[in-house]
């Protein structure tokens, strides 16, 4: 070991990692990045919101809905650009003409040449075509195949699969004794009783720990029937989900708790 | 059933019928296969003596019984995980910082004033580790918790280890220990060095050592 590695404009990875926390561009052109992820650039680069005067059309090209091109910024020039996110763990993909979903806090920058869009999934956004986009995540991020269930909050996002649908685990609530914990709460819940199933083909990313980093606003989907999160008809909760143990559920409600 | 370590904070069990494995509650990452979890309520192996025992030691983590076919992944809150695999000896370890064990190790738990008296009992609390700690025994593996990498320093007869007591994560073998304070007129004037406490380990095993002064 010695010392701290001293970095000029050459030295920089072109498009690569400096380290595990930082990712250094080599921008000729534009990029897209989240709004205050920039620590550093070498060279002209001139760094606009997005939805002013001539960069109007780039919505229309790259994000196709204005609502979250509000978060987004755009690194336009010539120069090396450092991005890093509060030391979490940043990693680059590559997309060829395919199609990534991820958590909307999770991504950081992407190539003008791929195309931004809300996923279906409420708090997800979905890459589409060919570049490269830099994501962080809590812990290096580990790839895994279908099928898989995966906890929700050690989900970082998929590519190439049918998005995931939900599986219960309450096995251990059947019977007496499980009746019984279902109504106490006695003996707690594992944690476990909820994940996302992934099943087909593709690539399930996933991050090391189930610490979620900080969700960011996308925007609201509108309001309207048959748009998931859209919150246009909300059903009565729990009505139709399994009872979690510690919720005392009619019990609860008969005894005023 | 090995632990593989995926990455430095992830790691990889493989379940077969007939095992069993322990793990913290919502430790759970992934998993493939067929595989159940259900909370302990024993907090562990044992009957209800074994609970109540925990419960009074300050020991019981929430624990959960994993079952099944399949591979499971754990990992929690960004901690870094070490595994380290049994052959026989006693690991003494933190509940709190176990993060999967083998359901083949015995589980125990130990007071910490059976080695040294009143002196263990003060090292208890410095290493933040309280009146008791738990003890795994057998042949498997654990998957323990630390804050920033592990170094696993190894003990000899000749050559005891010195140890900050907030960097301590566990200890295994045949180890004796001991709270060395080297406590003068500085610290009593607030001009100590903070490092009056040490945890002098003696004996044959190895110490495991976290790169953080942070605990859990």
């Amino acid at each position: 070991m010695t010392g701290p590695v001293v970095h000029d404009v050459h030295s920089l990875p072109a498009d690569d990692n400096v380290h595990a926390y930082a990712f250094s561009v080599e921008l000729d052109g534009q990029w897209f990045l989240q709004k205050g992820k920039m620590i550093a650039y070498y060279g002209q680069i001139d760094f606009h919101g997005i939805g002013h005067g001539r960069l109007d059309r780039l919505i229309a090209g790259s994000f196709h809905s204005p609502l979250h091109a509000a978060d987004w910024v755009v690194a336009e020039g010539r120069g090396k650009m450092l991005l890093a996110d509060r030391a979490f763990d940043v990693n680059s993909f590559d997309l060829e003409d395919g199609n990534l979903t991820i958590r909307s806090g999770n991504l950081l920058a992407f190539q003008p040449s791929l195309s931004l869009k809300q996923s279906i999934i409420p708090g997800f956004l979905t890459l589409i075509g060919t570049g490269k986009f830099v994501a962080a995540s809590n812990g290096p991020v580990v790839f895994m195949e279908p099928p898989i269930r995966v906890d929700p909050q050690a989900l970082v996002g998929w590519a190439d699969c049918p998005s995931p649908c939900h599986h219960y685990d309450h096995q251990y609530l059947q019977g007496f004794l499980g009746g019984l914990r279902a109504h106490t709460g006695i003996g707690g819940a594992s944690g476990e009783e909820h994940q996302f199933e992934f099943v087909g083909a593709g690539t399930v990313l996933l991050q090391s720990t189930e610490q979620l980093m900080p969700e960011l606003a996308t925007g609201a989907v509108p309001t309207e029937a048959g748009v998931p999160g859209g919150g246009g008809h909300v059903p009565q909760s729990g009505s139709q989900l399994p009872q979690l143990p510690g919720n005392l559920g009619s019990l609860q409600r008969r005894f005023g708790l | 059933m090995p632990f593989t370590a995926l990455n430095s904070r992830m790691v990889e069990a493989r379940i077969g019928p007939g095992q069993r494995l322990f793990s913290q509650r919502g430790a759970m990452l992934a998993y493939r296969g067929e595989v159940s979890f259900t909370p302990n309520l024993q907090g562990g192996q044992g009957g209800i003596g074994s609970m109540i025992g925990r419960r009074i030691a300050g020991e019981a983590t929430p624990l959960m019984t994993v079952e099944g076919t399949g591979t499971v992944m754990f990992g929690h809150g960004g901690h870094h995980v070490h595994v380290v695999d049994l052959t026989g000896e006693t690991l003494y370890v933190e509940a709190d910082r176990l993060l999967a064990f083998d359901g083949g190790l015995q589980q125990g738990t130990m007071f910490m004033g059976s080695q040294g008296g009143v002196m263990g009992m003060v090292r208890g609390q410095v290493t933040g580790q309280g009146l008791f700690t738990t003890t795994l025994k057998g042949v498997g593996s654990a998957a323990v918790m630390a804050h920033g990498g592990v170094i696993e320093l190894p003990i000899t007869p000749q050559r005891p280890v010195h140890v900050d007591p907030q960097a301590y994560v566990a200890h295994r073998g045949d180890v004796r220990n001991k709270l060395s304070t080297a406590l003068g007129w500085r610290d009593m004037v607030g001009r100590g060095s903070g490092e009056a406490f040490q945890l002098e380990l003696s004996g044959q095993g190895t110490v495991y050592v976290q790169a953080s002064e942070e605990k859990l």
